[in-house]
C-alpha cells in the first residue's frame, strides 16, 4: 500500500514562507490520507481508503479515464472495473476546500487474451531458408500490451509432411520467429498459440526456380515445334501455370525470342527456321538445354 | 528554450551526409513545421536505433519516425489542454487515438484539463519487424504535467515518464498506433 500526503496552500507559502510552512504539524495542512494499492490488474475493481472526516472531491485521472465525484472521507472509495481498463499509471487526487493531495497507482495488463499476429510473406518458394517470418503482439482483453514475459508457441503445419513448432519467449510483449519453408508446395498454416489464445494465418508455398529444364524439338519442313518436359523445381514441384518460359532461336534470319507461359506443366512454341538453327530454352534465371537443327551446328 | 539556430545546428551535427541508423544514434530535432508556423512548437525527439533487431533502419526511416512521433506528441499535448480532439493530426491512430479521444471526452465531462510542458523524448527502438510493418520503441520523456479543474490547479508533477510505443508505416509517414505509459512494475 502506498500513502501520500502533500501540503499545497499557496497563501501559506506566500505569507509564512517555505521554512515555516514545512515546520507546521502535518495535521494542520493535511487532514486526509490516501491509501492505494501500488498495482492493480486491468479491469479489476478495488477500493481506496481515504482517512479523515467531512467531504472532499475525488479525482481519478488515467490514460483514458477521468472520474470526478464528491466523497465522504473516512470511508472506502470504490473504483469501478471500467475505470481501470487501460494499463499505466493512474493519478488519484483528493481535494478538501483549498488543498489537494495526490498519489498514483499502476494498472497492469491482465492475462493474455488477444494475439495480433503477422505472417510474412504471403507466398514463399519451397525449401528456402529463413523465409517465413511471424510476429505476435500479445494483448489482454482491453488491448493492453502484456509486458509480463510469456512463451508463444508458433505451430507450423504444411499441407504435406510433418508439422513442427517453435517456442519463442516474448520480449516487451512481442514474440518473433523465422523458419525456412518446407520442400512441398501448397498451403502452410502457422498458428500462434499462447495459453488458450490462438491465431492462425495461412501462406502459400510455391515451386522454386525450375530445375533441369529440358525441351525437345520436332521439325516439319521449315517449321519446328518445341515442347518442354514438365517444368519442375528441384524438389519435384510443378511450376505454376503462367510461369514464363523463353525460347530463343538463332538462324540466318537473326535472333528471335518467344516468351510462352507454362500450361499444364509444359510450355510449347513454334518457330519457322531458315537454314541451320540453334534454339535454347530458359525459365527465370535457369537455362535449359540447347538443340541444333539441320545437323549443321 | 533553445533558439532556432542552435536547434538547426544540433540537427546538422547529428546528421552527417549518410549514416546508417542501425549503428548510430539518430537525434532528430524536428523543426520543419516550426519554421513555417512559428507558434507551433514540436518537442525534441532523439531516436537511438543502436543494436535494433531483427532489422536495422536507415537514416531516412529514423528521421520520419522521430518526426511522426514529435507531431503525435504535439497534437496530444494540445488536445489534452484544449479538450478538443478535432485538432488531432493523422499521426495518432488505432488504440493510441481511441484512448486519447476517450480521455479528452472524459476530461470535458468532468471539467478537467491537463497542461503538459514537454521537455523532450529519448526514443530507443527495440524491435523492427523484418518486413518493415511495425516498430516498437521505448520512450523516456521528461514531462511537466499539471491537472486543472477549471482554474484550480489540482496536481503538478515534473518527472520522467516511460512509454512503450508501437509505430507502423503508412504511405508517406509513420503512425503512432499504441502509446502506453509503463514503469518497472509493468514488466
Amino acid at each position: 500500500m502506498k500513502t501520500t500526503t502533500r501540503c499545497d496552500f499557496a497563501w501559506c507559502k506566500r505569507v509564512i514562507g517555505l521554512v515555516l510552512f514545512c515546520m507546521l504539524p502535518a495535521s494542520v495542512c493535511a487532514a486526509a490520507e490516501l491509501h492505494v494499492p501500488a498495482i492493480v490488474e486491468a479491469g479489476q475493481s478495488f477500493a481506496i481508503s481515504a482517512s479523515g472526516s467531512g467531504q472532499a472531491t475525488f479525482y481519478l485521472v488515467g490514460p483514458d479515464v477521468v472520474v470526478k465525484r464528491n466523497v465522504n472521507l473516512g470511508s472506502d472509495l470504490r473504483i469501478q472495473s471500467s475505470d481501470v481498463r487501460i494499463a499505466g499509471p493512474h493519478r488519484v487526487i483528493l481535494c478538501e476546500s483549498s488543498s489537494c493531495e495526490s498519489t498514483t497507482f499502476e494498472v497492469k495488463a491482465a492475462q493474455p487474451a488477444h494475439l495480433s499476429f503477422f505472417l510474412h510473406p504471403s507466398r514463399v518458394p519451397v525449401s528456402f531458408p529463413d523465409s517465413i517470418e511471424g510476429t505476435a503482439f500479445v494483448f489482454d482483453q482491453y488491448f493492453n500490451l502484456v509486458l509480463t514475459p510469456a512463451v508463444v508457441d508458433f505451430r507450423i503445419t504444411p499441407a504435406s509432411g510433418a508439422g513442427f513448432s517453435r517456442q519463442v519467449p516474448t520480449r516487451n510483449g512481442v514474440a518473433w520467429m523465422r523458419v525456412g519453408s518446407t520442400p512441398r508446395e501448397g498451403k502452410v498454416q502457422v498458428t500462434a498459440v499462447l495459453g488458450n489464445v490462438e491465431e492462425a494465418r495461412v501462406i502459400q508455398q510455391v515451386a522454386a526456380e525450375a530445375c533441369e529444364l529440358r525441351m525437345k524439338a520436332v521439325t516439319s519442313g521449315k517449321m519446328v515445334t518445341l515442347e518442354t518436359d514438365p517444368v519442375r523445381d528441384c524438389s519435384g514441384n510443378a511450376l505454376p501455370d503462367g510461369t514464363v518460359v523463353s525460347f530463343t532461336k538463332i538462324d540466318k534470319a537473326g535472333k528471335s525470342t518467344i516468351d510462352i507461359p507454362i500450361k499444364k506443366d509444359v510450355a510449347r512454341a513454334q518457330f519457322s527456321i531458315d537454314g541451320p538453327a540453334r534454339i535454347s530454352v530458359a525459365c527465370g534465371v535457369i537455362s535449359g538445354n540447347e538443340v541444333a537443327l539441320n545437323g549443321k551446328l | 528554450m533553445k533558439t532556432m539556430a542552435n536547434q538547426t545546428l544540433t540537427l546538422k551535427k547529428n546528421f552527417p551526409p549518410f549514416v546508417k541508423a542501425a549503428s548510430f544514434a539518430i537525434a532528430a530535432c524536428v523543426l520543419a513545421i516550426a519554421q513555417s508556423t512559428p507558434q507551433i512548437q514540436l518537442p525534441e525527439v532523439h531516436l537511438d536505433a543502436y543494436g535494433l533487431s531483427p532489422r536495422p533502419i536507415e537514416q531516412l526511416t529514423g528521421t520520419a519516425i522521430a518526426h511522426g512521433y514529435a507531431l503525435a506528441w504535439r497534437d496530444q499535448v494540445r488536445a489534452l489542454e484544449s479538450n478538443e480532439a478535432g485538432g488531432l493530426g493523422e499521426e495518432l491512430v488505432g488504440f493510441a487515438k481511441d484512448r486519447l479521444v476517450q480521455r479528452i471526452g472524459e476530461q470535458k465531462r468532468a471539467g478537467v484539463y491537463a497542461r503538459i510542458v514537454d521537455h523532450g523524448h529519448h526514443l530507443k527502438a527495440v524491435f523492427y519487424a523484418t518486413d518493415g510493418t511495425a516498430m516498437q520503441l521505448l520512450d523516456q520523456a521528461q514531462l511537466e504535467i499539471q491537472i486543472y479543474d477549471g482554474s484550480k490547479l489540482l496536481d503538478t508533477e515534473n518527472a520522467a515518464h516511460e512509454y512503450m510505443v508501437l509505430m507502423t508505416p503508412g504511405a508517406d509517414r509513420w503512425y503512432v498506433r499504441d502509446l502506453e505509459e509503463v514503469s518497472a512494475k509493468s514488466f
